[in-house]
């Protein structure tokens, strides 16, 4: 339902802008050459629609693939940042001076030291879509949730884990939201790889249609793209929305087992990272 | 037990003038006692000096053979992870299991304990929080408005219950509702109206202490009323 509504949702806006874009050919008379008719976009669709769509799931794969390395970063990054001693302090300073700066504005060099591979293309999704994920992460994991912490705090029983895990629950509706924003900004960050050097890749054969002043096949990649997009954030929301049902509803012993584990793991990354 | 607060200043952060000023006050337990006096003249403030959450700026806190002091306020939720049984069963000591069942019983919650803290009432919520409070090691408990959501019968059972369950212990009991510590307490300690010079004088006013079972005036009972409303609005010029 979650996914049908968000297709729905790119369908309507592409539809209107597209009926826009065509409004504007017909007031200004406009030649074809600049905006192709509905049967040119067609055609090239037809023509060209199997190359395009392994384009797309090529750059969404890689899109996915940045995603989730930023996020486990940002979390063994998160974890560090949250302490009050001088690591946090540093992560969380060099986080917020970092964010600042546009990082897109680094790939050229990244392309320069890694060639034009699928290595260059992940590290720019991932680094695009880090920051934001951190800062979040950063937030969430150093602020208190005092009405739950109090009662383990003042009876001795609170430890690093048992915080973390309450103030990530108490934030889950948070945590996803910033994982569908970042998701959207890991596609960006892949695409503009793909612009900028790239051989693979959906940005790669807007490139190449930008180079013949062709219109039409961007129209259709960008269909493609807004397609790939909505399917992709809404599996996001989904299992977000899973995992909300199971620790609220009755299979919350899953968190029980889950967090531990995590915990388990995270700690071990934080501890390689620290020292 | 003995609880002395000797010349003891406090102010919060940024704020312009100060909550207490030069406060001596003491308590002799154990018992259950009554902290009492209108919104903001300092009550949370002076139980969370007590339990060590806020530290005082000039002054001294003793409390000389207290192991554990334990603070508990009626805003307080547990984990949503769990259902209410689990929790509670995850967090008493295996030595208070049987009193957590007689508690549980006392407070009428046996048939919540598979619910999540989310669905239960406000009510519920403060007797599980105060249950789960009940079944730590403790010498004092410091309870802030912890049964503000109970009914007034169940309220009143779980008061003269808990002075049956704990009668070596040493409560302090903070409300608003005048009546209800003029019945329970052993004294009620009232905080003036504020001043901008800070409070620094608790007025004691003695209480009925009724046991369970025990009937009380109440020609008595409303004297009490009189007494501790008078010395809640007793002073000074109100705070800006």
């Amino acid at each position: 339902m979650r996914t049908l509504k968000r297709l729905f949702q790119f369908i309507s806006i592409y539809a209107t802008a597209l009926g826009l874009l065509w409004g504007v050919k017909i007031v200004y008379g406009f030649s074809d050459y600049l905006i192709p008719p509905p049967l040119e976009v067609l055609q090239v669709a037809s023509q060209n629609g199997l190359l395009y769509v392994k384009a797309v799931l090529d750059t969404l794969a890689v899109a996915i693939a940045g995603h989730m390395v930023a996020i486990v970063l940002a979390t063994a990054v998160g974890l560090v940042g949250r302490l009050g001693t001088w690591p946090g302090n540093l992560t969380r300073t060099a986080a917020y001076n970092l964010q600042a700066y546009p990082i897109v504005a680094v790939a050229p060099i990244i392309f320069l030291f890694l060639g034009d591979g699928l290595a260059s293309r992940l590290l720019i999704a991932a680094m695009i879509c880090y920051f934001p994920v951190l800062l979040s992460f950063i937030g969430i994991f150093a602020k208190s949730v005092e009405e739950v912490e109090h009662f383990f705090r003042i009876t001795g029983r609170i430890n690093w884990r048992l915080e973390l895990s309450i103030r990530t629950f108490e934030n889950l509706d948070k945590i996803t939201t910033v994982i569908v924003g970042s998701g959207t900004m890991a596609l960006v960050g892949t695409i503009i790889a793909e612009f900028l050097a790239a051989t693979n890749g959906i940005g790669y054969i807007i490139r190449k249609a930008l180079y013949q002043s062709n219109l039409a096949k961007i129209l259709v990649a960008l269909f493609l793209i807004g397609l790939c997009s909505s399917l992709y954030l809404s599996l996001i929301e989904t299992i977000g929305g899973r995992i909300k049902i199971r620790l609220y509803g009755h299979k919350a012993e899953y968190m029980i087992f889950c967090l531990p584990f995590v915990w388990r793991l995270l700690e071990a990354q934080v501890h390689t990272a620290v020292f | 037990m003995h609880i002395a607060c000797r010349n003891l200043h406090y102010t919060y952060p940024g704020a312009g003038f100060p909550v207490f000023s030069n406060l001596d006050w003491s308590i002799e337990g154990p018992g259950f006692f009554a902290l009492f006096g209108l919104s903001g003249t300092g009550k949370s403030t002076l139980a969370k000096l007590i339990s060590g959450e806020l530290s005082p700026g000039q002054g001294e806190i003793d409390i000389p053979n207290a192991r554990r002091v334990l603070y508990t306020h009626n805003a307080e939720r547990i984990p949503g992870w769990n259902t209410v049984g689990a929790h509670l069963r995850s967090v008493t000591p295996a030595s208070k299991t049987s009193l957590l069942t007689t508690i549980l019983k006392d407070y009428g919650m046996e048939a919540h304990l598979e619910s999540r803290f989310s669905g239960l009432s406000m009510g519920q919520k403060n007797r599980i929080n105060l249950a789960r409070y009940l079944v730590q090691e403790f010498d004092l408990l410091i309870a802030d408005e912890v049964l503000a959501n109970v009914d007034e019968p169940t309220r009143n059972h779980i008061l003269e219950r808990l002075k049956t369950l704990f009668p070596q212990k040493t409560f302090i009991y903070i409300s608003h509702n005048a009546l209800e510590v003029a019945r329970f307490s052993q004294a009620i300690y009232v905080l003036p109206h504020g001043s901008t010079a800070g409070t620094n004088k608790i007025h004691k006013i003695t209480g009925i202490d009724r046991q369970d079972g025990m009937e009380t005036p109440e020609e008595l009972v409303q004297e009490r009323v009189y007494a501790i409303l008078r010395s809640a609005a007793s002073t000074s010029e109100p705070r800006p």
